[in-house]
């Protein structure tokens, strides 16, 4: 292998310094001349009709410039489908709706104003069980609608299914759910707009789609007749992102008409509480899922039938189940796929995209059932796996193809490294759980290409301008790598510069685990660009041809001669300042060859696919139903590590956000209200909750990748809950099909198991009381 | 944030007039990290702090050599408990309990009057001491009083203060020799985490080393307040203690328990994890008061 300077090195994020010493500027620590704080009042009913809004005691307050309420804006339609609007009109559907907004000269004042708002409401009927809004008659959350489902037919039968299950030796069936869940990302959400005197925008906003938000905030200039003005979005420093960053929300467009009307700059900006109630969650499911297989453990089929809680808006959580397609159709080779979704409104809040982007429901009942089907057939997990297991060069039903492929390799990793077949202590259990995502890209719009732009400047040093976006991954420490490996730099000489959408070039997003693979290659291809210039110059200079010389260490020099070199910085210089001078500049633009999905919704939509197995030691405490952690194993076949630090950090982060799904972490909704909007009761796991993690990487040099990598953003958390319910299976017999897998979860399924009931007893009591105050 | 007046005394007596010159209008603080988040969320809105961290008292527990007494300030941090080695040595039970509250940075501001005089049910500090038959004294402008800490917890958020009257010290009596005691928080997470319930054991032994001479059982959110399970502690006195015994009593404790459903936890749960629990602490605090007996230290 190519002996690299840069690429697969240990470097620290080249903005750690800057993080750790809080000189990072988050939206919280924007603050511009004449700035007002906006504030945005939510419905106190989870469904309900606006009677009345009075706003006249709320704008009489000194220090209020604003107040707005849907019969003040323009109708501005919101997120996936259309279906939202930045202020509510006529009803509520959520206690997340947004019902009216002020803007003050400080955050106090609009607090009071809030205060100030009367709004009359008229209770409507209410449905939080999706399962119920199907059902005919239901509520309408949306009567022009019409029903309750939504209109996208997620909608998949490759093969016979049916026919496979009148051959199957052996087939399980079975329900799983998910809840939901929130991204915590410690920088809470925030946006300051600010209009020109032309009525040009500038808004600063958390988000990790800069290049789609600008076109959404352009479709609500048109929406306020400002059509033809300028949008430019700069991104502050973001603290995580997680998918939760991946749509537009109203509290942006609100800080944009608040802007617009008092024609300052206007800053809303989230406190923890608003954090939790106002943004999305992961997508909860429910799963009905049924595989078979041969005599033999060869998967014949696999048939699953979901329904998504959509909540009461549309943002992408509706979409989910195109990703979720791939492990459902593509998760080991199964020839016979059905698989169907239905995403259906309620009054709960809307969910997102969130890290896995519906892989890890999907794998949760997909994996857990590989176990139940391994048991039935005699046939130890980890083999039933292997005969099963995908293969470069396999294209699966759905077409996707798989060029490399470490499967098989990350499930023997796990299997050696968490002693597999060592015999285990009492209640002692081992579990393992694979995963395969998107590692190349992801073609869910037309386009799925980033933009880079280099520019050297007369010292050799680089202003890369890229069109993705860091929110905390350190995908421009990445990206820096990668530019001065191919150009023979230090990674200080590369600046990365990706904040603004007036310099920086279109991306569709940092989403998909895609940033490495398509920005790191659209640097790539920039860099090369360079690289030509900067030894056609070298040659010329050196009087060497082209072949003989090299770029390293800031030189360019002569490969067989170590006297005959010049300092990159000396070169550019010299071919500045002369006659008819010239400076390098370069522009690539880097659109994988993948695949949207066809009407079948057949299509290869990733250049390249990531694999992984989980493997999970665990003891269970059978008398608290508590799980502990003895041994956690995540290896991940990623291509090439370009940074192995970085990407430990992705998988450690990525199994503590597993864990927390799989174990603790819950947004208690009752009747559609946030019970749990801090951290104190949603159980987010501390630091202190780490467990021993060992993330073994196969590199399997991926040939469309920068340098051989593949994506690694998402997986970590993909297969996290199948592989504990597994290992909780082992260790004492009993399956949890819902997450959290909660201590009382684990007790009530022990005690069931033993014929006992809840109190151990083995007649049932009666335990149903009513609520203390308690803190 | 709503603005308010920060005062800052350097007596009780002076804490005292303050209040009476402001009287609803002011909130005593201490530590801070229960009021300042109140405040934050709009559940308090004083004009006046009066801070309590100024007041010249001991900053660490310490034992009176004389009478065997435990003195707790009102004002000592949870850091300041955890890590004094007269409680570490010979009170394990509370710094069971101190060691796990909040986090470090919490545990480093936060008082131990604070965390009592609060009264929520899951008050990992009350747990501990009212197990220790812990006093409490208090001040105020009728002068000093004192009072079973037991029966200082009213109701949820409510405890035995008067308007104005401030918690200056818990007195924990001097303990019988043979005795151990444990605590357990039993919650979700490891950290910033309230318990789902918590439970404190404390046993002491007659000189065969088998047979209970004493025993405090104390249980945090099975009920309005913090409780002592007084039939299980009956249940165990002059019995021989083992697993057995303790998982009697940690039947009946669970019995005595008003433990209800919750975002934090359900009630059937609750309860069977009281009688795990009971035994669990009741085990540990055998083995705790074997082993001081056997190096002949503490808890004389």
């Amino acid at each position: 292998m190519h002996n690299f300077c840069s690429v697969g090195k240990r470097v620290p994020k080249i903005d750690a310094v800057e993080k750790a010493t809080g000189r990072a500027q988050y939206i919280q620590d924007l603050k511009l001349p004449g700035m007002l704080y906006g504030k945005i009042l939510y419905s106190k009913f989870p469904h309900a009709r606006i009677v009345s809004i009075d706003t006249s005691k709320a704008k009489q307050l000194p220090g209020v410039r604003c107040v707005l309420t849907a019969e003040d804006i323009p109708d501005i339609k919101m997120g996936v489908y259309k279906d939202n609007r930045p202020l509510k009109k006529g009803k509520v559907c959520s206690y997340r709706d947004e019902v009216a907004a002020v803007a003050a000269v400080d955050p106090e004042t609009a607090d009071e104003a809030l205060n100030g708002v009367e709004v009359i409401y008229e209770p409507l009927p209410a449905i939080f069980d999706p399962e119920q809004a199907m059902k005919e008659g239901a509520t309408l959350i949306h009567e022009e609608h019409k029903t309750n489902v939504l209109r996208m037919p997620w909608k998949l039968h490759y093969g016979d299914v049916d026919a496979a299950k009148k051959e199957a030796a052996h087939i399980v069936e079975d329900r799983f759910t998910t809840t939901w869940v929130t991204h915590c990302c410690m920088g809470a959400s925030g946006s300051i707009a600010e209009f020109d005197p032309a009525n040009n925008l500038k808004i600063y906003s958390n988000t990790q789609i800069p290049s789609l938000a600008q076109k959404d905030f352009l479709d609500a200039l048109t929406a306020m007749g400002l059509k033809g003005n300028r949008v430019r979005v700069i991104k502050p420093v973001i603290g995580g992102g997680f998918g939760s960053k991946l749509d537009t929300y109203a509290y942006e467009y609100i800080a944009i008409l608040l802007a617009y009307h008092t024609r300052r700059p206007v800053k809303v900006e989230f406190d923890r509480t608003e954090e939790f109630i106002a943004t999305s969650t992961r997508q909860p499911t429910i799963t009905y899922i049924s595989q078979g297989c041969d005599q033999n453990g060869k998967l014949l089929f696999r048939d699953i039938n979901m329904i998504l809680d959509n909540g009461a808006y549309t943002s992408w959580g509706a979409t989910t189940p195109s990703v979720m397609m791939m492990p459902i159709t593509s998760l080991y080779r199964v020839p016979n796929v059905r698989y169907e979704a239905k995403c259906v409104y309620t009054n709960n809040t809307y969910a997102q995209a969130m890290r896995g982007y519906g892989n890890p429901q999907a794998t949760f009942a997909i994996e857990s059932t590989m176990d139940m089907l391994a048991e039935k057939a005699g046939i130890d997990p980890i083999e039933f796996r292997r005969i099963n297991a995908n293969k470069p060069g396999d294209v699966s039903t759905q077409g996707l193809r798989i060029t490399t492929c470490g499967l098989e390799e990350c499930m023997d990793a796990v299997k050696e490294k968490l002693e597999w077949e060592k015999p285990k202590g009492e209640s002692e259990g081992v579990g393992l759980a694979s995963l395969i995502h998107v590692g190349g890209g992801a073609r869910v719009y037309k386009s799925d290409g980033c933009g880079t732009i280099i520019k050297m400047n007369d010292f050799g040093k680089i202003d890369l301008f890229t069109g993705a976006t860091d929110m905390g991954q350190g995908s421009d420490t990445v990206i820096a790598q990668i530019v001065a490996e191919e150009l023979g730099l230090q990674i200080e000489d590369i600046h990365v510069i990706h904040t603004d959408t007036d310099i920086c070039p279109w991306d569709v997003g940092s989403h998909a685990s895609r940033t490495t693979f398509v920005a790191g290659n659209a640097a790539l291809g920039a860099a090369k660009k360079i690289k030509a210039r900067l030894l056609e110059l070298g040659a010329k200079q050196l009087e060497a041809p082209l072949e003989k010389i090299a770029l390293r260490d800031r030189h360019i020099q002569h490969q067989d001669d170590s006297e005959k070199r010049i300092e990159i910085g000396k070169l550019l210089r010299k071919a500045h300042f002369s006659h008819g001078g010239q400076m390098l500049m370069a522009e690539y633009f880097y659109d994988p060859a993948n695949e949207n999905m066809g009407k079948d919704f057949r299509g290869n939509m990733s250049m390249t696919y990531t694999f992984g197995t989980h493997g999970v030691k665990v003891k269970v405490d059978e008398e608290t139903g508590k799980v502990k952690i003895l041994n956690y194993v995540a290896a991940h076949d990623v291509g090439k590590a370009i940074n192995p630090m970085l990407l430990e950090g992705q998988v450690y982060g990525g199994v503590m956000m597993g864990l927390g799904y799989a174990l603790t972490e819950q947004v208690i909704l009752e009747k559609g209200e946030n019970m749990n909007p801090n951290f104190r009761d949603y159980k987010i796991l501390t630091a202190k909750d780490v467990v021993p993690i060992e993330a073994p990487v196969l590199e399997t040099y991926d040939k469309d990748g920068p340098f051989g990598a593949k994506g690694i953003g998402e997986p970590g958390c993909v297969p996290t809950a199948p592989a504990i319910a597994n290992a909780i299976y082992d260790a004492v017999g009993v399956r949890i099909k819902d997450l959290p897998i909660t201590p009382e979860r684990v007790l009530a399924a022990i005690r069931e198991k033993k014929g006992l009931d809840l109190c151990g007893q083995e007649l049932g009591r009666d335990d149903v009381d009513e609520c203390i105050i308690e803190e | 944030m709503r603005k308010f007046t920060y005062l800052v005394p350097k007596t009780l007596d002076e804490a005292i007039s303050l209040y009476q010159s402001y009287g609803e209008r002011a909130k005593y603080i201490a530590g801070g990290t229960d009021v300042l988040v109140k405040i934050k969320e709009g559940k308090l809105a004083p004009d006046y702090l009066i801070s309590l961290k100024h007041i010249i008292s001991q900053d660490r527990p310490f034992l009176n050599h004389e009478t065997g007494e435990l003195y707790v300030g009102a004002f000592v941090t949870h850091r300041m408990i955890e890590t004094s080695p007269l409680v570490q040595a010979h009170y394990p039970i509370l710094y069971d309990a101190v060691k796990n509250i909040g986090s470090v940075q919490i545990r480093n501001v936060a008082t131990i009057g604070g965390n009592l005089v609060n009264a929520v049910p899951s008050a990992d500090g009350a747990i501990p001491l009212i197990t220790l038959d812990g006093k409490a004294n208090i001040y105020g402008a009728k002068g000093q009083r004192s009072v079973d800490l037991l029966r200082f917890f009213l109701g949820p958020g409510q405890c035995d203060l008067e308007r104005g009257e401030i918690l200056t010290e818990v007195v924990v009596p001097r303990l019988l020799p043979r005795t151990g005691s444990a605590y357990i928080k039993h919650g979700r997470r490891e950290a910033m985490e309230l318990p789902m319930l918590g439970v404190g054991v404390l046993l002491s032994l007659e000189a065969d080393m088998e047979t209970c001479a004493k025993a405090g059982i104390s249980l945090g959110v099975a009920a309005p307040t913090p409780i002592r399970a007084l039939q299980a502690e009956k249940h165990l006195v002059g019995k021989t203690i083992n697993e057995e015994t303790l998982a009697e009593a940690g039947k009946i404790a669970g019995e005595e328990s008003k433990v209800r459903d919750s975002i934090r936890g359900v009630a059937w749960y609750r309860r069977e994890m009281v009688a795990v629990l009971v035994t669990r602490m009741g085990m540990k605090a055998l083995e705790r008061a074997s082993r001081n007996a056997e190096v002949g230290m503490g808890n004389k």
